[in-house]
């Protein structure tokens, strides 16, 4: 016994020095990683959000901003059902909304780990009815009013948080964008970038691209808490590194857009149930409106969103959420003949006196190239005034047409983004022989390159596609004497206080390598589209304002099951400058499946230039014209220039109606290559 | 004749025993006071009207006559196996298990005190069984068969950490006595055999999850574990100072008091207070195990290493346990832990040690 006993008390202390030795490990070997680990634990912090800055257009109102609105909490072990029934009167649920709620409010365990934004500090894995938990987001005045005064319900509490508002509704939607919160994947990738769950963060637009400027730095304050989130101001400091730091408010966008301008871009185009339009200072390439239709109301799409209304705008065959200006490319149709235009001039295809037969029809081999109508005999002023393009198909045969028209059309901006870089741009596609040679060695099926591609390209067919922000740019700089702009839309970033950040001047991206006689020449061309009554934009002229421009009927390929819908109406373009005498501002307006050019883009166009010189540049309306322009009959308007037509002109016979529209659905005329989608 | 032997009884006092369980007490009542001060200051009185009525029945069960008590193990063990049968049939539900009895204000765990019954019923049996050497199958029936009931019982309500004890204690008991090598060796065995199925089978899914996160420490079911390595480590050598831990009395931690007071104690007293703990039990358990080895029969002697052996394991798994060694399971912190159940039951198995002690020179 005696010696068994002794052997006891020798495991007993064989053990306990084992034991002292794993504390030992712990506390004196591993100790200070320990501690480290545990210091920031215990050390709450206290986020301070800092207060995103506001988007603003050129004259400085508000587009975007921050205003109060109230949250309402409720402490889960105080709320009776009572009390949750008046809050439910009060805030208008419905019963299923109700039921969910409640369950949310009295069955959510709290998560474990490091809470978000909201989290009180401490780390638990079991439920705490002490932890208010959010009832209802951005509750009314009216149910703010009542709960705080009319009644007396315990355990409800109301926070005062900033939300993102969108004074203007709808209007410059696709510009600024909206915001939603950080999902889960851009907390991990973004992590260096300081976002927390809950954080909202712009998803596109100005919101999302300028985010690193408008967000603000958040500030943090440290403070030891205990195991329920009350301050423990009697534990010693125990963190290292600041305690505390000052949230940094957001910086100020400021927008080249004119708010004015835009709200009349945006009303021109009521009625119409798909379109855009761009409006652009022709002097320095500052985007002052940015039109695309459908809409969304930025408001809605930043914190209220119903499941029922994403999937309407996700779903609707208008595509509201597409900024059409800009992610969305078209055939540019008739607008596109002033490069073609440009090209003949420049290269000297052809002298602008010499005349073309017009008879309806171009033919190559067995094929028929439709005209818009019968011209009879045209040069290429009429040409481009009455959209001839029997005209244009005389040009298009000509050998190497195709890479001409590739070439010039880069010059002038096309086939590449412009570099306003928003809302992920497109480039738009320009063909080349050589690019359908390589259609043809991918696919052999393809029919390779054949001069009816460069019949098609030459109108703006094709393969051929455009951005609206392209075809403004480039006849901007058709208005302004051959300055390619890149295009802008951010004038400066103003800190909090006013001070201008960082302020972004005009830049030109190229002059273009056309000589000032072909751009006048084209100038006058397309003066005469809107102002002489055999121009095809005639009937929508402007009594007060000369409009220039160019009209476009774009057929549409590639949706042969739609019999004869909606998507198979061309779209109408109708890209200019004005005035015509001292260009101000050059404009794109394009409406999906709109029908013709003349007759819904013009107009359209027409409308916003006349209000523009109305209520935005009044002082502009009747400015001495200052841009060379050569006027019919040989007059040249502009004091400056002094070069003559060389042939004066007659009205030509007007032939008999044609068929409106080219029809490359027989089986003998050409098929226009499918509408694949150009490379980028 | 008798009067003189009570008079030596009385200077016979255990001092040493008795200053050196104060010694566990008092460290304990600080580390309670730490830890529940700011928001449940009550358990402090309620531990020290525990510790009150302890040390009453520590000496009440001392002066008792030690012949009384061996007479009557076989009944208190009889009463202990009915309240381990009652608690399972009106013991409050906590837990998805039935541990204790709800006596209104406070609730009394039969299990713990269990421990105490058993080893007196054990210390009673070895005392009276005529064979004295060489232990073997034969002799073992009645042993195992004393230990089952109340191991059994205790698994049933579940409380595996408790049900362990028990078997723990026993093997010690049966170590002490004169078992042959290879029994001892064929019962170890056994026991591993019959770990495995239950674990597969009776455990609960809370339990397996405390053993699976003890393998794997990042899990989810390890929080308790590593939240009290987190405080025992940041202690370091001299600790953060008296009310000065945050790791686990700052948080919501389930069954800090009775289960993890001594990662408390670790975080503010550092490794030089663990030491003085360890070290404080140790002289504790070694002197019990030293009143066994002097005591004057074999019941005495049984009952001494049992007490030795049920606070050895008691500290040996709370704090194995505490410090990531071993998985997490209820076991109490003798003397320290927060509970009328544990420390009564701690004070009853002292006071029996005591009594043995008195009388180890007498009759």
């Amino acid at each position: 016994m005696r010696r068994r006993a002794k052997a006891f008390g020798l495991c007993v202390l064989v053990a306990f020095l084992a034991i002292a030795g794993r504390l030992f490990y712990l506390q004196v070997i591993e100790g200070d990683s320990f501690y480290r680990l545990t210091t920031d634990s215990i050390v709450h912090t206290d986020l301070l959000p800092a207060v995103r800055g506001q988007i603003r257009d050129r004259k400085g109102r508000v587009l975007a901003t921050m205003r109060p609105s109230y949250n309402l909490y409720v402490t889960p072990r105080l709320l009776t059902s009572e009390a949750f029934a008046r809050l439910r009167t009060i805030l208008g649920m419905n019963g299923d909304e109700a039921i969910d709620v409640w369950e949310r409010v009295q069955g959510t365990p709290v998560a474990d780990g490091a809470g978000g934004a909201s989290g009180a500090g401490g780390a638990s894995g079991t439920r705490d009815k002490e932890r208010p938990v959010l009832l209802a987001e951005d509750i009314s005045r009216e149910a703010m009013a009542a709960i705080e005064t009319g009644l007396e319900i315990p355990g409800v509490k109301i926070v005062s948080v900033p939300r993102r508002s969108y004074p203007n509704g709808s209007v410059g939607a696709h510009v600024l964008g909206f915001m939603n919160e950080v999902s889960g994947d851009e907390l991990r990738t973004k992590k260096d970038e300081g976002y927390r769950a809950g954080d909202l963060i712009g998803r596109s637009g100005i919101e999302r691209q300028w985010e690193g400027y408008l967000r603000g730095r958040t500030g943090f304050q440290k403070i030891v808490v205990d195991r329920r989130g009350l301050p423990k101001p009697d534990l010693k400091e125990i963190s290292d590194g600041p305690t505390s730091r000052a949230a940094v408010p957001g910086n100020h966008v400021v927008l080249t857009l004119d708010l004015e301008a835009q709200k009349i871009a945006d009303r021109a185009l009521r009625g119409v149930p798909a379109g855009a339009a761009v409006v652009m200072d022709v002097d320095t390439g500052r985007v002052l409106a940015l039109v695309s239709k459908p809409d969304f109301d930025p408001n809605e799409l930043s914190g209220h969103l119903t499941p029922d209304a994403e999937q309407r705008l996700l779903t609707d065959r208008y595509r509201p959420l597409r900024d059409k200006t800009l992610s969305e490319t078209y055939y540019p149709g008739s607008t596109f003949k002033a490069v073609g235009a440009l090209a003949a001039l420049e290269d000297r295809l052809v002298a602008p006196e010499e005349r073309v037969k017009c008879h309806g029809s171009f033919e190559i081999g067995r094929r028929h190239f439709l005209c818009t109508k019968t011209h009879g005999s045209v040069g290429l002023h009429d040409a481009v005034v009455q959209s001839c393009n029997v005209y244009f198909y005389e040009l298009g045969a000509r050998p190497g047409m195709m890479d001409r028209l590739a070439k010039f059309g880069a010059d002038m901006g096309l086939g590449a983004p412009t570099g306003l870089g928003l809302n992920g741009e497109e480039g738009g596609f320009l063909p080349t022989e050589e690019w359908y040679r390589e259609q043809k060695r991918l696919n052999p099926k393809s029919e390779g390159f054949q001069v009816g591609q460069a019949l098609n390209a030459v109108i703006g067919q094709g393969s051929t596609r455009v951005t609206l922000m392209q075809m403004a740019t480039m006849y901007a700089a058709i208005a302004n004497g051959g300055k390619l702009w890149l295009p802008q839309i951010v004038d400066h970033v103003e800190a909090p206080d006013g001070e201008v950040v960082e302020e972004f001047a005009p830049r030109v991206r190229r002059e273009l390598s056309v000589s000032q006689e072909s751009l006048a020449f084209v100038r006058d061309a397309l003066v005469g589209v809107v102002n002489d009554p055999k121009g095809t934009a005639f009937k929508a002229r402007s009594k007060e304002i000369e409009v220039a421009g160019k009209t476009g009927t774009a057929q549409i390929h590639g949706r042969r099951d739609a019999q004869g819908g909606y998507e198979n109406a061309t779209h109408a373009w109708f890209v200019g400058f004005a005035p015509a005498g001292r260009p101000r501002i050059a404009l794109a307006v394009l409406v999906e499946h709109g029908g013709h050019g003349g007759d819904v883009a013009a107009p359209i166009a027409v409308e916003i230039v006349n209000n523009y010189f109305e209520t935005v540049e009044p002082d502009q309306k009747n400015a001495p014209h200052t841009v060379p322009l050569r006027r019919r009959g040989g007059e040249v308007v502009s004091a400056s220039e002094d070069s003559p037509r060389p042939t004066a002109r007659k009205a030509e016979p007007l032939g008999e109606a044609p068929p409106m529209h080219l029809d490359f659905g027989k089986p003998d005329e050409p098929e226009s290559p499918p509408a694949e989608e150009p490379p980028r | 004749m008798k009067i003189a032997s009570w008079r030596k009884v009385r200077f016979r006092f255990d001092w040493t025993l008795t200053m050196s369980a104060l010694l566990v007490v008092a460290l304990g009542l600080l580390n309670l006071w730490s830890a529940v001060h700011d928001r449940q200051s009550h358990l402090f009185t309620h531990q020290i009207s525990w510790l009150a009525l302890g040390m009453l029945i520590f000496v009440g069960i001392a002066t008792l006559d030690y012949r009384l008590i061996s007479r009557l193990s076989y009944v208190f063990y009889g009463v202990g196996l009915a309240l381990l049968v009652g608690v399972l049939a009106f013991g409050k539900m906590v837990g998805g298990g039935r541990r204790w009895f709800d006596l209104g204000s406070f609730h009394v765990q039969p299990s713990e005190l269990m421990q105490v019954l058993t080893v007196l019923a054990l210390g009673k049996y070895f005392n009276d069984s005529p064979a004295l050497e060489g232990r073997s199958w034969r002799h073992l029936a009645m042993p195992v068969l004393i230990v089952s009931f109340p191991a059994m019982l205790i698994a049933k309500q579940p409380d595996f950490g408790t049900a362990f004890l028990i078997l723990a204690i026993f093997f010690t008991i049966m170590l002490t006595a004169r078992l042959k090598l290879k029994t001892l060796a064929a019962i170890a065995g056994m026991a591993v055999i019959a770990a495995f199925p239950i674990y597969q089978h009776l455990l609960h899914e809370y339990q397996r999850k405390r053993v699976e996160a003890f393998f794997n420490p990042t899990s989810e079911g390890a929080y308790q574990t590593r939240q009290a390595l987190n405080a025992i480590g940041s202690g370091r050598f001299l600790g953060k100072g008296f009310m000065q831990g945050t790791q686990i009395r700052l948080r919501k931690f389930p069954a800090l008091e009775t289960d993890f007071p001594f990662a408390v104690w670790a975080e503010e007293w550092g490794f030089i207070g663990c030491f003085v703990v360890l070290v404080a039990y140790s002289f504790l358990i070694l002197w019990v195990i030293k009143i066994a080895s002097e005591a004057r029969d074999r019941f005495g002697a049984t009952v001494c290493v049992g007490v030795a052996a049920m606070l050895f394991w008691h500290v040996a798994i709370n704090v194995g346990m505490v410090s990531g060694l071993i998985p997490v399971v209820g076991v109490t912190l003798p003397l320290i832990s927060y509970g009328g159940s544990s420390l009564l039951t701690t004070m009853v198995a002292l006071g029996v040690v005591m009594n043995v002690s008195v009388r180890r020179y007498s009759y």
